[in-house]
């Protein structure tokens, strides 16, 4: 069973379309990430999913259920994590915790909250007032929040902006074991690509409110089809370089100096039969960098087609 | 509606009250505030007059209570969760609405009982004024009646809020004043221009005050006036929670809710 199920998920405001005709679904114990620009609809997207905002049209189902018939099960057993709203800053740390404790229910509060202060490393700043923290530390208060009723589904909404390295790491790490811990799935948005790479199994694309692509980090790196080349040859053999490579209908980038870049496809053998050719033809290298394609190139080309 | 997330909400209240100076000050600052300048006044006047006015406004400034403190509670404790844009936190949680208005308006009357009795006390330290002196039955039907009609102005702002945001939350503490000079707080409806007397005698207030001076004063009080104030009151409180909730879906429609603005 998927833990979300969404199609055709459609929402509007005024002439602009936030989310348009959206389908995708997470399985259970999976950690979906979704990419997409600023005012791509990622938010609008979760904001709708955690019953913030009414949809236009199409179907929500989570934890196989309809929200909006089913809503006390599924609160129940989702929770929502964002950087953006640090829960009520006129709360301390654990006074914000208490009262949500309460709210979902916990049981065994008292050990449930100590046990997160100490994941976050909070317990030091549990009587300081949420409005007095930094960012980096109201969000991690805002993750505990998100963990305290262990949901089966949790929203995380660029939960890492404004963490430290250590912490950041840190938070990735747990954000793991607690999906791998509870079968949870989580549903991950972030501007960060390499974490969403490293913790995804799966990542969409949102571009204008459209999903455009889904898939595993491996296969989306595929849609750019070219690797660079980078190679430094000995003095004045650059341009010699530069002619065969152009005989070998290869697109060059560019010429500098003893550089020389280009681009070449990169599936297939391409890339491998290429560089033989040009040992062969005697050429030394002095220094070679080859840039493979990451979900940043394809984050930038897929932003920049919009 | 569950007890544990009533409890939840009910403990942010008191965490919010405790935590943030202003929500103590206006518990007993503003009506002890009134109760200085007007009983000062009303000694003044009693003086060079003979007329003694005193009991009556005393007992209107403590009665008052329990109207300003239900409607502006509930449009500042509605208020305090967008300034803190914990509402997007609160409705991602299986809380409801009808638990959060449930709260807050027990919240609040909790807060005017309180306030309530602190100036009742007052008055009487200051000026000897026993706020007993008027009938027990007298008192408490007053008490639920004009709670019951701040709870509705209060929920009518809490409404507007819902619909347009923090942009008007001016309303959270001036709506309630609107109805003040023609509830007759402090002086009888007779005394009220026609015009303004057209307006009074659609108010549950209006016939809640009369009562108190009738019963200070040692005349009969209108119990019938009593049940039609709280008919009245019924069918605005009905009236009330249809917006509240039409306010509701529009926010959550616009994204209102989930911005916080």
């Amino acid at each position: 069973m998927n833990s979300i199920e969404v199609r055709s998920l459609s929402k509007s405001f005024g002439d602009v379309k936030a989310v348009d005709s959206v389908s995708f679904s997470v399985k259970k114990g999976e950690f979906f990430g979704l990419l997409g620009p600023n005012g791509a609809g990622k938010t609008t997207t979760i904001n709708m999913l955690t019953g913030l905002l009414e949809k236009d049209s199409g179907e929500i189902s989570i934890l196989g259920k309809n929200p909006n018939e089913d809503w006390e099960y599924v609160k129940n057993r989702m929770n929502v994590s964002t950087a953006y709203f640090p829960i009520s800053d006129v709360l301390t740390v654990r006074q914000a915790l208490n009262v949500y404790s309460r709210i979902f229910g916990v049981k065994d509060y008292k050990r449930k909250i100590s046990e997160l202060l100490v994941k976050f490393e909070l317990s030091h700043l549990q009587d300081r007032r949420i409005i007095l923290l930094s960012s980096g530390e109201r969000t991690r208060v805002a993750i505990a929040k998100g963990l305290l009723n262990d949901p089966e589904v949790l929203f995380l909404d660029e939960c890492t902006v404004g963490l430290d390295p250590d912490i950041a790491d840190k938070t990735r790490t747990l954000m793991r074991e607690y999906q791998k811990e509870k079968g949870a799935a989580i549903f991950f948005t972030s501007h960060y690509m390499f974490e969403v790479e490293m913790l995804c199994g799966r990542i969409g694309f949102m571009i204008n409110g459209r999903l455009l692509n889904v898939d595993t980090s491996a296969n989306l790196k595929r849609i750019i089809r070219k690797t660079t080349v980078e190679m430094v040859v000995k003095e004045g053999r650059a341009k010699l370089l530069r002619d065969f490579l152009l005989e070998e209908d290869v697109d060059v980038l560019f010429m500098e100096d003893n550089r020389v870049a280009f681009e070449v496809a990169s599936s297939g053998d391409r890339l491998y039969r290429l560089m033989n050719k040009i040992f062969a033809q005697g050429f030394k290298l002095s220094d070679l960098h080859i840039k493979r394609p990451t979900l940043e190139d394809l984050f930038i080309k897929l932003a920049r087609r919009k | 509606m569950k007890f544990h997330r009533i409890a939840g909400l009910l403990l942010k209240h008191y965490y919010t009250t405790t935590n943030k100076a202003d929500r103590l000050f206006d518990m007993f600052y503003w009506p002890a505030i009134d109760l200085f300048v007007w009983g000062f006044a009303s000694m003044y006047i009693s003086k060079i007059s003979n007329y003694n006015l005193l009991s009556m406004l005393l007992g209107g400034i403590i009665l008052w209570i329990f109207v300003w403190r239900g409607s502006q509670d509930i449009a500042v404790y509605m208020l305090e969760d967008f300034w803190s844009k914990n509402l997007y936190h609160l409705f991602s949680s299986p809380v409801r609405l009808s638990e959060l208005l449930f709260s807050v308006i027990l919240f609040a009357f909790f807060r005017s009982i309180v306030s309530g009795i602190a100036m009742a006390v007052l008055a009487y330290l200051m000026y000897s004024f026993n706020l007993l002196s008027i009938p027990i039955a007298v008192a408490g039907i007053s008490v639920f009646l004009l709670s019951l009609f701040g709870w509705i102005m209060g929920l009518f702002v809490a409404g507007l809020i819902l619909r347009y945001g923090q942009r008007i939350q001016v309303l959270g503490w001036s709506t309630v004043w609107v109805v003040q000079p023609f509830s007759c707080v402090f002086y009888p409806l007779s005394a009220l221009p026609l015009w303004a007397k057209s307006i009074a005698v659609w108010l549950p207030t209006t016939y809640v005050f009369e009562n108190m001076r009738a019963a200070l004063a040692g005349s009969a009080v209108d119990y019938s006036a009593y049940f039609l104030s709280f008919l009245v009151s019924l069918v605005l409180l009905g009236v009330m929670l249809l917006f509240v909730y039409s306010s509701f879906r529009h926010s959550k429609k616009t994204g209102l809710l989930a911005r916080g603005d």
